[in-house]
């Protein structure tokens, strides 16, 4: 095109007459020739999926009456279980390691000694948080409830009825005609899929704009008994939310903060052991509680494998899927024990948050996907200071990176997640606009004390 | 003397926590002093009674919400007690938190405060000590009990280590502002270093302070015998006709303190024939140190009558002489006493002799909650030695123009004593009749 624009440009304008008169075009030949090329125009443009912007999102900061630093985590362990110091004993060495700080948060009914779960509680620690996250990001897009088109809302342990989407709809009176959705029981994963959802809708209703809301409700979740293996997610699950807005319409490009790429799912369900190894189930005395299976980190690696299998010819550079296709090639016909070539992630994206489920899951994929210690800083620090959040923590993550002033335009960025099922969902992302240091947020307060060094083993 | 249905008084217990709102840092401790560890066996309780109008509207929340930037300044308080290598006591500040109690009573404000039941205001603040399990015990429990007519109490249980009955009242009284504004204004505690080993004992023995067996890590004062608790009030009339039973018309009086004392004092030897307490220990507030850093500050002095003259026969003038005029500050030899065995030592105070606890000036009925002051503030000792206790509490209604202001008196004595000891305070016009 440009090579024969260059020519054209060469030619005089007389001689540009002298062509066109040459050709011998007729009327009819030259409005065919029009109407081609509009038609192809117009079914490319259809075709093409609309892009789904990320306008803004905001993360709920839960208020410091909630936090609960270690001691007085242990203190309430010993008087809840004081008849099995063992119990108490492991929940110690876990806390120790877990790679969470002195304050994150949990809701006020798991503050007393016994908590008290009551569904009342549920209800009010729904309302704080996803309340405080919607009311959040009206604030800061200017979004007004009447013009909500979509609403997913995910939260996988507690499915109240009416449906928590229903009671956004309730609070914020938004529209009859509203396409609301409720997720639950699909783990920490779930934000994704709703991400996913979202997008799948915004690509049937043109000119829309879609709220999806991510949290998990920690009040009814709280395991009573004593089981060590059940005991582990008290440890590390805190309370968190994120609201997002997601929009088709081509008059938020120039102020949205993300473009959505690429969303990758993958679901390892059918295979039993994956299948249990995140399992809700009561135990010898009836309490319920969610045991996790020893074959946890190698089952998620696992599921990390297929979903990087697909995820990498979408966006790895020609160079890296070569080399991949290289190497196993080769391992299949020539050798066996040639290492499996990792492909550099690095070289396709800038940023990565990988959901804070736990020290070990970061530490692993840290390993393997080969990087270094600023990519995953953005989760080690959320888990240090939001705990895990379950699917928000994905939202905590990039605001952390926001809050840190390293997110530019142009920049990719990669949101992991697993969750039970077993599910490993990634979504990509790249930046709209530059985006500039939040003054609000759930960082604000306390960005300039991160990094923090998070040792091996905290002493109580 | 206590009621059957003790136990039913108060109920609907919950338990949870309150901290700082901050992160105090890793590894940060605060040394108490010896004079705090002298101390570490007693127990400060106090009540205050609010009436329902100041209580409408202060919803658990909004206390809860409060007490974390409260505690922002008085996060040493919200740490564990740990030991060193060589068994000295300090605290790591890990913001494990207060301890807070909601509980319920069916009684309206006015029942309860007429059934002068005494015993029962334990149901009010908790009697949990520190230990066994030191790590894991609190130092201050703060309990909101909830009353019939809409009123609330608020009961304090202190740990006399972090400091003195001054402290316990400014502590409160800053929780009082705190529920008004939102700007403290207040410095923040500093932790103390560990305290640098003396080596030498004191040169004297102290008399206030007296060893007991070690208790190890339940730090509770074991007691020969059963104590008992019985409070009475002085109007500010009672107290002029006092001062002027003693001194006559003559200008030269004592304080009316030493005078309530003196008085107290006979009558506790009166009923204690051939063990008649020679020695009295006075604790008053020192007047030269603010309130600003957490510690056991106040003056304690002993008070030695000698002589073979017994006190039943000693005049009133001379006795409330003896204690305005000859105390002698021990407080430098209780705290070398303690530090000659690197503060390991088991040592305690009140009851060690008779001991007078001048409380008068702290103020407690300056606290305001919604403009309001409190109806009615209680204090009590826990962990008190066999000789007991007299607490001097102000007592604003029937304050006087000309004069003395009232008194509110609370007795910690041994529980064979009581009687005995209540018809001697009758005699002396301290207790009327109307006051069982």
């Amino acid at each position: 095109m440009v090579g024969v624009s260059i020519e054209v440009l060469r030619f005089g304008p007389q001689e540009i007459l002298n062509l066109w008169t040459s050709l011998h075009f007729n009327l009819i030949q030259i409005l065919c020739s029009a109407f081609l090329i509009i038609f192809i125009a117009t079914v490319y443009f259809m075709s093409k999926p609309r892009t789904i912007y990320l306008v803004d999102y905001a993360c709920f900061k839960p208020p410091v009456t909630c936090r609960v630093p270690f001691a007085t985590f242990m203190e309430h362990s010993r008087l809840i279980l004081k008849n099995n110091p063992k119990s108490v004993e492991f929940q110690m060495r876990i806390l120790e390691r877990s790679g969470l700080g002195e304050e994150t948060c949990l809701p006020p009914a798991i503050h007393y000694i016994p908590p008290k779960p009551t569904m009342e509680a549920a209800r009010g620690e729904a309302e704080l948080v996803i309340f405080s996250a919607m009311d959040s990001l009206f604030n800061k897009t200017g979004l007004k409830p009447k013009d909500i088109d979509i609403l997913i809302v995910n939260c996988s342990l507690f499915s109240p009825t009416p449906s928590l989407s229903a009671m956004v709809i309730n609070k914020y009176k938004l529209r009859s005609n509203i396409k609301s959705f409720n997720l639950s029981g699909m783990g920490c994963s779930a934000g994704l899929i709703s991400i996913d959802l979202a997008r799948d809708l915004l690509q049937i209703h043109p000119n829309s704009n879609a709220v999806v809301v991510c949290t998990e409700i920690i009040t009814p979740n709280y395991y009573q008994g004593n089981e060590r293996a059940m005991l582990l997610p008290n440890c590390l699950f805190r309370m968190g939310g994120a609201a997002i807005l997601l929009s088709n319409r081509g008059s938020e490009r120039r102020r949205a903060k993300y473009r959505l790429v690429h969303v990758v799912r993958t679901h390892k369900g059918a295979d039993d052991k994956a299948y249990r190894c995140v399992f809700e189930e009561e135990d010898k005395e009836g309490n319920v509680g969610i045991s996790l299976s020893k074959d946890l980190m190698a089952i998620a690696g696992e599921a990390l494998k297929s979903n990087i299998t697909t995820m990498g010819p979408l966006v790895l550079p020609a160079s890296e899927q070569l080399l991949f296709l290289l190497t196993l090639i080769g391992r299949k016909i020539f050798n066996p024990k040639w290492k499996p070539y990792i492909p550099d992630f690095k070289q396709a994206f800038e940023h990565f948050c990988i959901h804070a489920g736990g020290r070990a899951v970061i530490d692993e994929l840290q390993k393997n996907l080969q990087l270094s210690a600023e990519h995953v800083e953005a989760s080690r620090m959320t888990l240090h200071r939001f705990g895990n959040t379950s699917s928000s923590s994905l939202w905590y993550e990039l605001n952390y990176i926001e809050s840190k002033g390293r997110m530019k335009k142009g920049d990719r960025v990669w949101q992991i997640a697993f969750g039970s099922g077993f599910k490993c969902n990634s979504a990509v992302w790249k930046c709209n606009k530059s985006i500039k240091t939040p003054i609000d947020g759930p960082w604000a307060d306390c960005i300039d004390r991160y990094p923090v060094h998070i040792p091996e083993i905290v002493k109580l | 003397m206590g009621y059957p249905q003790e136990e039913t008084l108060v109920y609907d217990i919950r338990l949870s926590s309150v901290g700082p709102g901050q992160v105090s840092g890793t590894d940060v401790f605060h040394s108490p002093t010896g004079l705090d560890l002298t101390m570490k066996l007693h127990y400060l309780r106090t009540v205050y009674f609010f009436d329902n109008e100041v209580a409408q509207g202060i919803t658990i929340m909004r206390i809860k919400e409060r007490m974390f930037s409260w505690f922002n300044h008085y996060f040493i308080t919200c740490g564990r007690f740990r030991r060193s290598e060589s068994g000295r006591p300090f605290i790591k500040c890990n913001d494990c938190g207060a301890r807070f109690i909601e509980a319920k009573c069916d009684k309206s404000l006015d029942e309860w405060l007429e059934m002068k039941d005494w015993d029962s205001y334990k149901l009010l603040a908790s009697q949990q000590v520190i230990g066994p399990d030191l790590s894991f015990s609190p130092s201050i429990l703060l309990q909101v009990t909830h009353f019939r007519c809409g009123g609330i109490s608020l009961g304090l249980s202190w740990a006399h280590v972090l400091g003195d009955p001054f402290a316990a009242f400014e502590f409160i009284n800053t929780w009082g502002r705190s529920m008004t504004y939102l700007d403290l204004n207040k410095p923040i505690n500093i932790p103390r270093p560990v305290p640098k080993p003396t080596g030498h004992g004191p040169q004297t023995e102290p008399v206030s302070s007296k060893r007991v067996d070690p208790v190890g890590d339940h730090w509770i004062l074991p007691n020969n015998c059963k104590m008992d608790t019985f409070s009475f009030q002085l109007t500010g009339s009672q107290m002029n006709y006092l001062q002027a039973q003693i001194w006559g018309p003559s200008g030269d009086q004592t304080p009316p303190f030493e005078s309530l004392c003196a008085v107290i004092w006979h009558c506790v030897a009166r009923v204690r024939p051939g063990f008649e307490p020679k020695t009295v220990t006075v604790c008053k507030p020192d007047p030269g140190h603010g309130n600003d850093i957490i510690g056991n500050n106040q003056v304690i002095s002993k008070v030695e009558a000698g002589g073979e003259t017994s006190i039943t026969e000693t005049d009133f003038k001379v006795l409330a002489s003896m204690l305005a005029e000859q105390g002698i500050d021990e407080r430098n030899q209780i705290e070398e006493a303690m530090e000659k065995d690197e503060g390991v030592a088991d040592f305690f105070v009140y009851g060690a002799n008779l001991s007078f606890v001048d409380l008068e000036e702290t103020n407690v009925y300056d606290l305001e909650l919604k403009g309001k002051k409190p109806r009615f503030v209680y204090t009590t000792l826990q962990g008190v030695g066999d000789d007991g206790v007299v607490l001097v509490m102000p007592w604003p209604k029937g304050a006087n123009k000309n004069g003395s202001d009232g008194k509110f008196v609370t007795m910690i004595l041994p529980e064979d004593q009581i009687l005995k000891i209540k018809s001697e305070l009758k005699i002396n016009g301290l207790l009327l009749e109307s006051d069982f």
